[in-house]
């Protein structure tokens, strides 16, 4: 049977697809940070806990302050680019999704366990003494799990030709796991995290975010020292990644396409000045390099998925029926949005030092 | 079609989304209403200087963050997230259509989360007017999240203008829009209060926890009418025919209605009782149990709503199993596996049957229906069908007469594998014959009676009228039609010129032995009283008569008859026999001596095969019989299409005759002026499950002439060239006859039943003849024109013009002997030599007068002692 015709057809949209592209890398770059620093923190939290000390201690107690948040705007953050895929790769990613449905749908519900562990770990921090590394092993756990769901389904819905398994086994227990790419890929995200939830951890301490008592310079130095070691590893996976990419897209990046082979070297570039600076502790520059380094990065996976995808599929194949005047709601919604958030967000760092009435 | 399907089997038929849809329903309604109720508290708090009471604000403000935002916020993800796994194709087209209102969604989800958060941490910090603007705007985002997202549900139930001109807003502003968000805002509300109890009730101060138990009851009773008002509303908004379906037709939808009646009031009721003082460990009882009553409450409302929908996920743009209803048409022609993308085989085989059926499962049922699970369990509802025959044609039959169902998509084939799928792979029943054994031909001892062509005076011939004369044998539930065949005789003098006699002789009839108690066999007796209105004696017929007596004379006719013998086709052994035969005497009145004697069969038969479809198996010897399952299922299906209470009626011992409310001419029936006739409602109703059937398949379905059954009805030599259908018309072409004149009677019921019948023998309905039932029948002169050798097989689409043209009722043209005197009854013509009790059972007067079986007067001398040399009794006659 020849995979493409398993292919579904696909919607038509109501605007040209580099709208949604757009809309999709931006709230996709929204999403990785926030995820980095919901997953990555727990990681550094455990590590934290298992080294021990009043310190570390106090990091723990920080990151329980913080992990709440990072959860809900996680998932929120998530929602915008999960809309976004599935308008311009709906027929994949649907797909895809349905191959893997037991997994899949064990997310959301893995992800309220791991919320309502979050918020135990906060709001019982003290009372809980040190059996709640339980609660922070559990809930640290299921977003590795969940992380790992992600990347399986991100990998099967390239792959068509990997879709024919449904055949023998229709009860949505697949998973992608005979790719090789799946586990650099995957190991790609969760050191990427740990990365930047270090730097994260830094520039808490930096802006004085704290709510514990944790010592700002220990905090500074603990987040810079995650974030190097992580993005020398980081180095290494990416390069096992690309090499455990099939040789066609592969080759995309190796001077197959000038766009991906250069987008490729800025990014091995930043990546390696991000070690740098990340060794030298300069908090604010690491982070603009950071953000400069992920933002490559997002596009190079992108790159990665055209050329997957190219032998079935590119974006300018989707048929448009326009109607221009939904987006121009959204926009006004968006603007009117974000204007609300910054006038929330003034009212709340206002209050700090407030009196109660 | 276009997407795989998770094979789910147990949990299948949308337990999945029932589970997530619900609890977040619930609670995500209250995140709307939840963020006004902490305002307005805050700020009475505020007024009063109540600390205790602000306190109590912001320990709510955390359960609501825990419950709303955890537990709201991701099962909200989590409907989408079970969509898409359920039905990717709808979950895509809405995607598609409003991705801009899902994206604005998302920013007011983005809003919401960000001032709930500001407003727990915050408070007791924040300057108090700037905190209740955050909880202000939580609540408009919150609030905005429901404008949004009303706007999307409503669409899939009312999709409005949208169908025809795809725009956002069309599909947006649906006819449904102001009316649900109205109702929902108002259930937001209610619900404010009813979390407001379980908060208010784990409070320690008496007097602060009995104050708010008040407040909350007054948030749970003033929007409670503004909910009734919307939900009023909402009902009146919802279009024909998805309201129909919600108040009358949908079967599942019924119960929710019921349970929606019940709990509204339990629910306000309960929440009332919240304001009376009780006792501490009550009250935390009872918030719980409000909780409960309310997921109870707003569950039923969303499966109403979703239910409207059926069959469709988008009404009339999408079916329920992701089938676009633009691409029916193709998929009707083309085969649905072979625009399926992801089914295994593209065509079904011998080989592949099982697994092709499978498929058509999967794709096409298993998105309502689960295998063995909680929700729409399809083995009990398919529990009936002992056989594909029956499985295949309420596979036929789907979306035509209710429409919440779709139709069956696919080509015949397809149907059938799905059929042989769901009876033997499902319910693991294979059985080849499908329940109905083949009968071997079985001769059994007749003795002709003898007759001397030299010293014999008289010739005495006998016939019945209803040579397919059924007898439905369940009469505890209903009757289609009581024991009653009737028996005619024409006695001849022969001569030079041969006399009718009709005066002073007594022509008596007899049944064979073994038949002569009908009313120990039967409990038609038991009934007759409840199904015909009348008191009769056991082994009394309707008219009075049993099966032996003496006939009455019928002038008009120059014959005698016995009208409604109450025969039936069990001997004394147990077994069937549905050609039980009378002895017919003819006696002289004055001087008691037999002129004459000859016999005949008086053909009866049960076997009627309503537990094809209806379940049940037979009755009676494995061949013939309804049995009790067969008889009250028949009922239910009439009670759920047709709204009565049938069943009901036959359990309080009234059971019913089907033509008391169907008039039918041959009964005499008047039955319910505004209903179709009898023959046009179980025709038609029935051909819709029925359609392109070859040969005579669906009529043998029901009627006793399956060519290997245990009747088989049709024995004249005419069933060697030809079947049911060469006169009666295939199924469709003679239900759309009889619908086409009730259509024409104004009947309104005709409509519906034709409108997924398509004629096969003509091209258009307007080419079909309409024609009253038992008055307007086949005529045999449409192919013996001129009483010749037929020159054709195609007597459809002509009928008779009145009852005096019916064979039954024709005489020769000098108005003396009758057609069925020499030629015999109807279907079984002579010569009639294939029933399978023995080929000279229909044939016993030919045998007897002419020595052969050809129709009496085959040899003219029977009745002419000299050689007639004109064609008296039709042209053709003397075969000149």
């Amino acid at each position: 049977m020849n995979p493409a015709a398993l292919i579904p057809t696909p919607d038509v949209l109501s605007v040209p697809w580099g709208w949604f592209y757009v809309l999709l890398m931006l709230t996709f770059l929204l999403h990785i940070l926030v995820m980095n620093v919901m997953l990555g923190g727990g990681i550094i939290a455990l590590i934290s806990s298992f080294i021990g000390g009043e310190q570390n201690t106090l990091l723990d107690k920080e990151f329980g302050y913080k992990w709440p948040y990072t959860i809900a705007f996680a998932v929120n953050m998530g929602v915008a680019p999960l809309l976004f895929i599935q308008v311009l790769y709906g027929q994949f990613i649907y797909s895809s999704s349905v191959l893997m449905a037991v997994w899949w749908f064990s997310i959301f519900g893995l992800l309220i366990l791991a919320y309502y562990g979050a918020y135990i770990y906060d709001f019982k921090f003290e009372t809980l003494g040190s059996p709640r590394i339980f609660m922070l092993e559990f809930s640290v756990l299921i977003l590795l799990f969940v992380g790992f769901m992600f990347s399986n389904n991100m990998t099967l819905m390239l792959q068509p030709e990997k879709w024919l398994a449904y055949f023998q086994n229709g009860g949505g227990t697949l998973l992608n796991l005979s790719d090789i790419s799946l586990y650099p890929r995957y190991l790609h995200f969760v050191v990427g995290a740990v990365a930047v939830a270090g730097l994260f951890f830094a520039l808490v301490a930096h802006f004085r975010f704290t709510k514990s008592a944790v010592n700002r310079e220990f905090l500074i130095d603990q987040g810079m020292t995650y974030f190097t070691y992580a993005t020398a590893i980081q180095i290494f996976i990416g390069f096992w990644f690309l090499l455990a990419l099939p040789k066609n897209v592969m080759m995309v990046f190796m001077g197959g396409s000038s766009l991906a082979t250069i987008l490729l070297l800025i990014g091995i570039i930043l990546g390696f000045s991000a070690l740098y600076i990340g060794y030298k502790k300069q908090v604010i520059l690491a982070s603009i390099i950071t953000l400069l380094t992920l933002i490559v990065m997002i596009f190079l996976r992108d790159l990665v998925r055209i050329a997957y995808l190219k032998p079935y599929f590119q974006l300018s194949d989707l048929v448009v029926e326009p109607q221009y005047s939904p987006l121009i709601f959204f926009l006004v919604v968006f603007a009117i949005g974000l204007a609300l958030i910054g006038y929330m967000l003034k009212l709340a760092f206002g209050c700090r030092k407030e009196v109660t009435k | 079609m276009n997407y795989p399907v998770w094979e789910l089997t147990t949990y299948g038929g949308g337990f999945l989304i029932a589970l997530v849809a619900v609890v977040h329903v619930l609670v995500s309604h209250f995140a709307v209403g939840g963020g006004l109720y902490l305002i307005m508290l805050e700020k009475k708090a505020y007024k009063e200087d109540n600390a205790q009471l602000l306190d109590y604000v912001k320990k709510h403000s955390k359960f609501f963050l825990l419950v709303t935002m955890v537990f709201g916020g991701l099962t909200g993800v989590g409907i989408w997230w079970t969509i898409a796994l359920l039905n990717p194709a709808a979950t895509s087209s809405l995607i598609h259509t409003f991705v801009f209102g899902w994206a604005a969604e998302w920013v007011f989800f983005l809003t919401e989360i960000i001032a709930l958060f500001i407003y727990f941490y915050t408070f007791g910090k924040m300057n108090r007017k700037n905190h209740l603007i955050i909880g202000w705007l939580y609540f408009i985002s919150a609030w905005m999240s429901l404008f949004l997202i009303n706007g999307i549900i409503g669409y899939m139930l009312t999709p409005g203008a949208w169908i025809e001109n795809h725009n956002f807003w069309s599909g947006f502003f649906n006819p449904t829009f102001w009316p649900s968000l109205i109702f929902r805002t108002g259930i937001s509300l209610t619900l404010c209060g009813v979390f407001g109890f379980v908060t208010a009730a784990f409070l320690k101060d008496e007097k602060l926890r009995q104050n708010i138990m008040r407040t909350c009851a007054a948030w749970v009773a003033i929007p409670f009418t503004l909910m009734i008002a919307g939900g009023w509303w909402y009902f009146q908004a919802i279009p024909e025919p998805a309201i129909t379906m919600i108040l009358e037709k949908s079967p599942e939808i019924a119960n929710y209605l019921l349970l929606l009646t019940w709990v509204m009031p339990i629910f306000f009721i309960a929440s009332m009782v919240m304001t009376i003082k009780l006792p501490n460990s009550l009250q935390k009882v009872f918030c719980f149990a409000i909780v409960g009553i309310a997921l109870v409450y707003f569950g039923a409302f969303e499966f109403i709503r979703e239910g409207g929908r059926r069959p469709f996920i988008i009404y009339d743009h999408m079916y329920s199993n992701q089938v676009f209803v633009k691409d029916v048409p193709e998929v009707q022609k083309a085969g649905f596996l072979t625009t399926a993308k992801w089914a295994k085989h593209k065509k079904v085989t011998d080989e592949n049957m099982m697994e092709a059926g499978q498929d058509l499962f999967k794709f096409q049922c298993s998105a309502c229906h689960s295998v063995d699970g909680p929700l729409n369990d399809i083995k009990p509802l398919v529990k009936k069908y002992d056989n594909a025959f029956g499985m295949d044609a309420k596979l036929n039959g789907l979306g035509k007469l209710n429409g919440y169902m779709p139709h069956f998509m696919g080509t015949r084939e397809e149907r059938w594998a799905l059929a042989n799928y769901i009876v033997s792979g499902l319910n693991h029943i294979d059985d080849m014959n499908m329940g109905n054994p083949v009968v071997e031909q079985k001769e059994l001892p007749l003795t002709i009676p003898p007759f001397d062509k030299e010293k014999d005076e008289y010739v005495l011939l006998s016939w019945n009228d209803q040579a397919m004369h059924t007898v439905s044998d369940s009469s505890p539930y209903w009757i289609i039609q009581p024991p009653a065949n009737n028996i005619f005789a024409q006695l001849v003098k022969r001569g030079d010129s041969p006399e009718i006699i009709t005066a002073g002789v007594k022509i008596s009839y007899q049944v064979e032995d073994g038949f002569e108690y009908p009313e120990k066999k039967v409990q038609f007796w038991n009934y007759a009283n409840k199904l015909l209105g009348a008191d009769l004696a056991p082994g009394v017929g309707m008219t009075g008569l049993k099966v032996s007596g003496t006939m009455q004379v019928e002038e008009d006719h120059h014959a005698f008859s016995a009208a409604a013998v109450p025969v039936v086709p069990y001997p004394e052994d147990g077994r069937f026999n549905p050609y039980p035969i009378f002895t017919i005497t003819a006696t002289d009145e004055t001087t008691g001596e037999i002129l004459a004697t000859t016999k005949t069969v008086v053909p009866t038969s049960t076997e009627m095969g309503c537990k094809n479809c209806h379940g049940g198996g037979w009755k009676v010897a494995g061949v013939a019989g309804v049995t009790a399952e067969t008889s009250l299922d028949v009922l239910a299906a009439h009670d759920k299409n047709s709204g009565t209470n049938l069943v009901e009626k036959a359990k309080n011992g009234e059971p019913m005759l089907c033509q008391s409310c169907h008039a039918d001419s041959r009964l005499g029936t008047k039955g319910n002026p505004d209903l179709l006739n009898f023959s046009a409602a179980i025709h038609g109703w029935h051909a819709n499950f029925l359609t392109d059937r070859e040969g005579m398949q669906a009529c043998v379905a029901c009627h006793p002439s399956r060519p290997d059954g245990p009747t088989q009805s049709f024995r004249s030599h005419h069933a060697q060239f030809m079947d049911c259908t060469n006169c009666h018309g295939t199924m469709e072409d003679h239900s759309l006859s009889l619908l086409k004149k009730e259509l024409e009677a104004g009947k309104k019921g005709a409509a519906r039943l034709m409108e997924n019948l398509k004629p096969r023998t003509v091209e258009t309905v307007a080419e079909i003849n309409p024609r009253t039932p038992w008055i307007n029948e086949p005529d045999c002169l449409t192919c013996h024109v001129d009483f010749e050798m037929g020159s054709s097989t195609d007597a459809f689409n002509t009928w008779t013009e009145g009852a005096e043209g019916l064979y039954r009722n024709r005489h020769d043209q000098m108005e003396a002997m009758m057609c069925a005197a020499c030629h015999s009854s109807p279907h079984a013509v002579y010569p009639a030599t294939f029933n399978l009790l023995g080929e000279n059972r229909d044939s016993i007067q030919p045998l007897q007068y002419q020595g052969n079986d050809r129709p009496i007067g085959n040899d003219c001398t029977v009745c002419h002692t000299v050689q007639p040399e004109f064609e008296g009794h039709h042209p053709n006659s003397l075969r000149l």
